[in-house]
């Protein structure tokens, strides 16, 4: 147990000090992201009337969590592969669970780190307000980046040798999360005012139904997620 | 054996469209694309099942053939999902005057057409080991299933656009589609039996081959 738990902080504490000294990541994250927000931003016309302000804020705001969270975690194992550090991982004494868990931890505080600079952003260039309801925002953003990074660390491991690496790992951990991402915008649509807490009717958005719904889905899918995706680590990695 | 299945299945299709458009017509006319698209939304879910059970079962014995059906049932599946999701959009279209719409029903089964295509994508871009390959398809398969459960299953819980119980006039239509439903099983059952064949064949010819 305790050698488990060095262990874990060595690999974490190794991942994020290659990433703070090397920054090999952070900068094109942010720099994605903020592309992205700043294309969406051109779309909305001031003239084409403020309600489609919060709707496409939301958009920009999960596209640039997914997309740059697939770089980080793209590089999460790929960073292993130069001299063969791969190796000496697998070879640690320490359960793949574990090994999963640390990658796992690393991946969601650098995208935390992306979030406080990406959700500024976008507060600010779609002119939002979150009056009073910071702890719920919050809330959402972490359980997102837990869900982006669970199912995203799992396959990054997988995809490392094939040809179309990056490509692989962004349709497999997208077409995964695709469910995931509904009660998330949803959570962000009546955050930033585009909808009333509760939804009737017959839409998708309606059948996550309220604002306190979204939030149980996403910890429903962050749960089963990083509790499915540690036991399968070591089946996928296992030569 | 399998040409007998095919034959039965084929027949059970034709029955089911010519009683479905004669004897059990639905009126308005475009409902009658039930008889095609109720079938194949049955068969991709089943075939769904189908992969994740083979790919548990892969990871339990380790043996090959659990991979074969697995993949044998993506393949199928991708094209039961795709005429499901053709259809689909041909009737919405006819009786919504829209293509698509993200009405919670609509939104499964595009997420089921796409799990099935990225699977199909991830087995052949893995380098490596069979094995090695076979388990990551495996446990992509487990961890897509996860989806299913919450999309699917509690879509018939709440109120959309899309209606899956539909009420009878005569027994006729009931007979149509049902005989859809089972030929459409049966022609599944024996395409993924002919595919996990033939993967099979082309693993032993590759192993002569190198030996």
């Amino acid at each position: 147990m305790k050698s488990a738990w060095s262990g874990f902080k060595a690999i974490v504490i190794k991942d994020l000090v290659i990433e703070l000294r090397a920054r090999q990541v952070l900068p094109t994250m942010i720099v994605l992201g903020m592309l992205i927000v700043f294309i969406l931003r051109l779309v909305v016309e001031p003239s084409s009337g403020r309600a489609e302000m919060p709707m496409m804020a939301a958009a920009a705001l999960w596209i640039a969590f997914l997309f740059s969270g697939l770089l980080a975690q793209e590089r999460s194992f790929g960073v292993e592969q130069q001299n063969g550090c791969i190796d000496g991982l697998w070879s640690a004494p320490l359960d793949a669970g574990t090994i999963y868990l640390a990658k796992l931890l690393a991946n969601v505080v650098i995208l935390s780190i992306f979030e406080m600079v990406i959700v500024p952003a976008v507060l600010l260039s779609f002119s939002l307000r979150v009056t009073g309801r910071w702890l719920d925002l919050v809330i959402v953003l972490a359980l997102g980046n837990l869900g982006i990074s669970s199912v995203g660390t799992l396959f990054s491991a997988v995809v490392q040798l094939a040809r179309t690496r990056g490509a692989l790992l962004s349709i497999v951990v997208l077409v995964v999360l695709l469910p995931m991402l509904i009660p998330a915008s949803f959570a962000l649509l009546v955050l930033f005012g585009a909808m009333p807490e509760e939804v009737g009717g017959s839409g998708t958005l309606a059948f996550v139904g309220s604002f306190r719904a979204a939030q149980g889905y996403l910890l429903a899918f962050d749960a089963v997620f990083i509790v499915a995706c540690w036991l399968l680590f070591g089946v996928v990695v296992k030569e | 054996m399998r040409r007998w299945f095919m034959a039965l299945a084929i027949v059970m299709l034709m029955l089911s469209t010519w009683l479905g458009l004669t004897k059990g017509q639905i009126v308005p006319v475009q409902r009658n694309i039930l008889y095609v698209h109720v079938p194949n939304s049955i068969g991709a879910l089943l075939c769904f099942a189908v992969l994740l059970v083979a790919s548990v079962a892969y990871l339990i014995t380790d043996r090959q053939i659990y991979d074969w059906i697995a993949a044998a049932a993506a393949e199928v599946g991708t094209v039961l999902a795709s005429i499901l999701n053709a259809t689909g959009m041909i009737f919405s279209r006819a009786e919504w005057n829209v293509w698509w719409t993200p009405s919670p029903r609509l939104v499964s089964s595009a997420l089921l057409w796409f799990l099935y295509v990225v699977y199909l994508i991830l087995r052949t871009s893995l380098p490596g080991s069979p094995r090695r390959r076979a388990r990551i398809c495996a446990v992509f398969g487990i961890i897509a299933f996860l989806d299913v459960p919450m999309v699917y299953i509690s879509a018939r819980f709440i109120p959309d656009i899309h209606r899956p119980d539909f009420s009878f006039e005569s027994s006729w239509q009931s007979l149509a589609l049902m005989l859809g439903m089972v030929g459409t099983i049966v022609l599944a059952g024996v395409l993924i039996w002919l595919r996990t064949d033939l993967l099979r064949r082309r693993f032993e010819l590759e192993n002569r081959l190198h030996d």
